[in-house]
C-alpha cells in the first residue's frame, strides 16, 4: 500500500512539472508514429516502411505543398512519409543502444563496486579505456571488421556506451554498500550474487533510468551523425541523417530538404531531454524542493 | 597520497589507456583488414608469379602472418620512431606524418577560435542567466541552449549556413578561402597553403592583406558552428554553478557589509563558480575535436577531421590508425591534465 502511494505521489511530482509533462506527450508521440508504421504503415499512406520510395521523374526537391505537406527531397522522397518511416528507425536502434548499454554497464559498475579491491581497479581501467574512445572512430573500426550497416554501428555505440553507465552503477553501488539492510542481509547469511541482484540492483535502477532517458536523445544524434557522414552506404533506408544529407547539395535552392529532417531529431531530443529532467526531479528530493 | 605519486600514477593510467584504446582498434583493424591491407599496396595489373611474390614480400614487410599482438608491436616500434605508415586518401597520398602536419594546422586554429568564441560567449550569458533569474532574457537564454543542446552539430551548421551564407550573403561556407583567389597563388597548391598551412597566418607571411581577408571570413561559419555546438552546455553548467554560489554564506556577508553587487558579482561569485566550468573544459576540447570531422567535412575545409572522413570512407587503415591515435591521444592528455590541475586546487581529490 505504501509502496502505491509512493509510486502515485511521484507521478504526482512529474506531472505537476509542465515542460516535463510537454516533454513526455512529444516522445509519446514520436513512440506512437514508431508503432504505427511498425504494424499498419498505409495508415499513413507509406507502402513499404523499409525503404526509401524515390521517384527519378522528378528527382528536385519541391516545395511543401498539400500533395506533399513538408515537400520532397532529392531523388522525389517525399518529406513527411519519409521522415515518419525515419522515425521509427532512428527510435529502434537508439534504444537497443540505450538498453543494452545500460544493462552492461549496470552489471558490471555493480560488480565492480560491490566486489571492490583489484577487480575493482581492473574494471575501472577498461572503462576508463573504453571512455576515450572516440565514437567515430569505434564506429568505423567495427563497421570495417562486421560490414557498414545500422547493425555494426549499434555494437560500436554500445561499446563506447556502456562506460557512463558502469561509472554511475558503481558510484550508486558505493554508497548503498554501507547501508545498514545490507549488513543486516550478509549477516542473516544472503549469497553476495543475490545481495548484488535483488538488494543493490533495484536501488542503483531510478539514475540510470534517468540517464537512458536523456541518452536516448544523444544517441539518435549521434546515430544521424554517422549516417550523415556517409558511414552507412546502403543508400535506400529511411533515416533521419541519411535524409538530412540527401538535401545537403540542394541546401541553396531547397531549404526544408535539410532543415525538416533535422528539425525532427532536434525535437525529439529536445522532448526526451526535458523528460529527462523532470524524472531526475522525481526521484532526487533535493532538487524536488527548489 | 603525495601530490608528485598522484601525478605519477595518474601519467601511468594514461599511458595504459593509450595502449588499450590504440590495441583495440588496432586488433579490429587487422583482423578484418589484412585483405585490405595487402589491395592498398598491391599493384591490380601484377598476375601470376610476380603478383605472388608482391603478396609474399608485402606479408613480410607487414609481418602479416604473425600474431596480432606482435604486429600491434611492430607497428608501437614503428610509432616510436616516428613513422605511423602511409595513407591513401582521395585529397592526400603519402606519409601519414605529413598528412598530419598538413592537416593538423588548420583543425588547431579552428579549434582555438572556437574556443575563444566559447570563453566570449559562454561567461557573460551564463552569468547573465544566473543573475537576472526568472526575467525573460533568463528564459529566451535557457530556451536557446536548451534547444542547441539537443541539436545535431550538422543542423547548427546548416542552419547559419542558411542565414549567413544564403539570406543575408556576408560571410561564405565552402572551402579555406576564395578559390578563384587562392588559384592564382603560388603558395596554395592542392587546397593546402604553405609554409604554416594555416591560410590567413600563411597570408599575412606573405603580406596579401585581400586573401587574409578572405581567409578570416572563411574561417567564422565553421568555427562559430563548433562554440554553438559546446557553449550550450558552458551556459547551463555555468548558471546552475552561479545559482548556487549566489546562496552561499559569504556572499551574503559580502552583500551585507555593502560590497556593490557588481563586484559580488564578478569577483565573490563568479571565480567560484567557474571552477566546475573549467573543469569539464578539458572534455569540452575533446568535443570540439569531436565536433571538427563534421564540421570540416560540411565547409570542405582541410583539417584533420575533413581527412580523417576522407580516410575512414576510404578504408585507409593507415589513416584510421592515425587519426585514433590523435583523437584518443587529446582526449587522455586533455583529462591527465584536469585531474593535476583538479587535484593541486583541491586537495580532497587525490584520495
Amino acid at each position: 500500500m505504501e509502496r502505491y502511494s509512493e509510486f502515485r505521489y511521484s507521478l504526482k511530482i512529474f506531472f505537476s512539472n509542465p515542460t516535463a509533462v510537454a516533454g513526455f506527450i512529444i516522445f509519446m508521440l514520436y513512440v506512437i508514429d514508431a508503432l504505427i508504421v511498425q504494424f499498419d504503415p498505409r495508415l499513413l499512406g507509406i507502402s513499404n516502411p523499409n525503404v526509401l520510395q524515390m521517384n527519378f521523374v522528378n528527382p528536385i526537391p519541391q516545395p511543401p505543398s498539400p500533395k506533399h505537406p513538408l515537400g520532397t527531397t532529392y531523388p522525389g522522397i517525399d518529406l513527411l512519409h519519409a521522415i515518419e518511416a525515419a522515425i521509427r528507425f532512428d527510435l529502434y536502434y537508439s534504444i537497443i543502444v540505450v538498453l543494452s548499454g545500460a544493462a552492461l554497464g549496470a552489471v558490471l559498475g555493480i560488480i565492480s563496486g560491490y566486489v571492490g579491491g583489484l577487480l575493482d581497479d581492473v574494471i575501472m581501467r577498461i572503462t576508463d579505456i573504453f571512455f576515450a574512445i572516440p565514437y567515430l572512430v569505434l564506429a568505423i573500426a567495427i563497421g570495417f571488421v562486421l560490414g557498414r550497416t545500422y547493425e555494426s554501428m549499434v555494437i560500436g555505440l554500445v561499446i563506447v556506451w556502456w562506460p557512463l553507465y558502469a561509472r554511475y552503477a558503481r558510484a550508486q553501488t558505493l554508497s548503498i554498500k554501507r547501508m545498514p539492510f545490507i549488513d543486516a542481509a550478509k549477516i542473516s547469511g544472503v549469497r553476495d550474487l543475490k545481495i548484488m541482484f535483488k538488494h543493490i540492483l533495484p536501488n542503483v535502477l531510478p539514475p540510470i533510468f534517468v540517464q537512458i532517458s536523456l541518452d536516448l536523445g544523444s544517441i539518435m544524434v549521434i546515430f544521424s551523425v554517422l549516417a550523415f557522414i556517409g558511414l552507412i552506404p546502403n543508400a535506400s533506408i529511411p533515416e533521419l541523417g541519411y535524409l538530412t544529407s540527401l538535401g545537403l547539395s540542394y541546401i541553396e535552392s531547397a531549404p526544408w530538404a535539410v532543415i525538416f529532417p533535422g528539425l525532427a531529431i532536434t525535437l525529439f531530443a529536445l522532448a526526451v531531454n526535458l523528460m529527462g529532467d523532470g524524472l531526475r526531479d522525481v526521484i532526487d528530493p533535493r532538487r524536488r524542493s527548489s | 597520497m603525495k601530490l608528485w605519486l598522484f601525478i605519477l600514477k595518474r601519467i601511468i593510467y594514461a599511458i595504459i589507456t593509450l595502449i588499450g584504446l590504440t590495441f583495440m582498434v588496432f586488433a579490429l583493424l587487422h583482423v578484418g583488414g589484412n585483405n585490405l591491407l595487402l589491395a592498398t599496396y598491391l599493384n591490380p595489373r601484377l598476375t601470376g608469379p610476380a603478383r605472388e611474390e608482391m603478396i609474399k614480400e608485402l606479408v613480410q614487410r607487414f609481418h602479416l602472418n604473425d600474431p596480432i599482438y606482435v604486429q600491434y608491436f611492430y607497428w608501437l616500434k614503428a610509432l616510436l620512431s616516428g613513422n605511423l605508415g602511409y595513407t591513401n586518401t582521395p585529397i592526400y597520398s603519402g606519409p601519414v606524418t605529413t598528412a598530419i602536419v598538413l592537416f593538423l594546422p588548420n583543425t588547431v586554429m579552428l579549434t582555438i577560435v572556437a574556443a575563444i568564441l566559447i570563453w566570449i560567449i559562454g561567461i557573460p550569458l551564463g552569468v547573465y542567466s544566473a543573475v537576472k533569474r526568472d526575467s525573460i532574457g533568463d528564459h529566451t537564454i535557457r530556451v536557446i541552449t536548451f534547444t542547441l543542446y539537443a541539436m545535431p552539430i550538422y543542423l547548427i551548421a546548416v542552419i547559419l549556413i542558411l542565414i549567413f551564407g544564403i539570406y543575408l550573403k556576408i560571410l561564405p561556407y565552402s572551402f579555406p578561402v576564395n578559390p578563384i583567389l587562392a588559384a592564382s597563388l603560388p603558395w596554395y597548391k592542392n587546397g593546402i597553403s604553405y609554409p604554416t598551412h594555416i591560410v590567413p597566418l600563411d597570408a599575412l607571411i606573405h603580406g596579401n592583406l585581400i586573401v587574409f581577408w578572405s581567409a578570416l571570413r572563411h574561417a567564422i561559419l565553421p568555427s562559430l558552428t563548433l562554440a554553438l555546438a559546446i557553449v550550450a552546455g558552458v551556459i547551463r553548467l555555468l548558471r546552475a554553478q552561479m545559482l548556487e554560489v549566489l546562496e552561499q554564506d559569504y556572499v551574503r556577508l559580502a552583500r551585507a557589509k555593502g560590497v556593490p553587487e557588481k563586484v559580488v558579482i564578478n569577483l565573490h561569485a563568479r571565480r567560484n563558480a567557474l571552477i566546475p566550468v573549467v573543469t569539464s573544459y578539458g572534455y569540452t576540447v575533446a568535443g570540439l575535436l569531436g565536433g571538427a570531422v563534421v564540421v570540416e567535412s560540411i565547409f570542405n575545409y582541410p583539417g584533420i577531421g575533413y581527412w580523417t572522413t576522407q580516410a575512414l570512407l576510404n578504408d585507409d587503415v593507415g589513416g584510421i590508425m592515425a587519426a585514433t591515435l590523435i583523437f584518443g591521444v587529446v582526449f587522455v592528455m586533455a583529462s591527465l591534465i584536469l585531474d593535476i590541475v583538479y587535484a593541486i586546487l583541491d586537495p580532497r581529490i587525490r584520495y
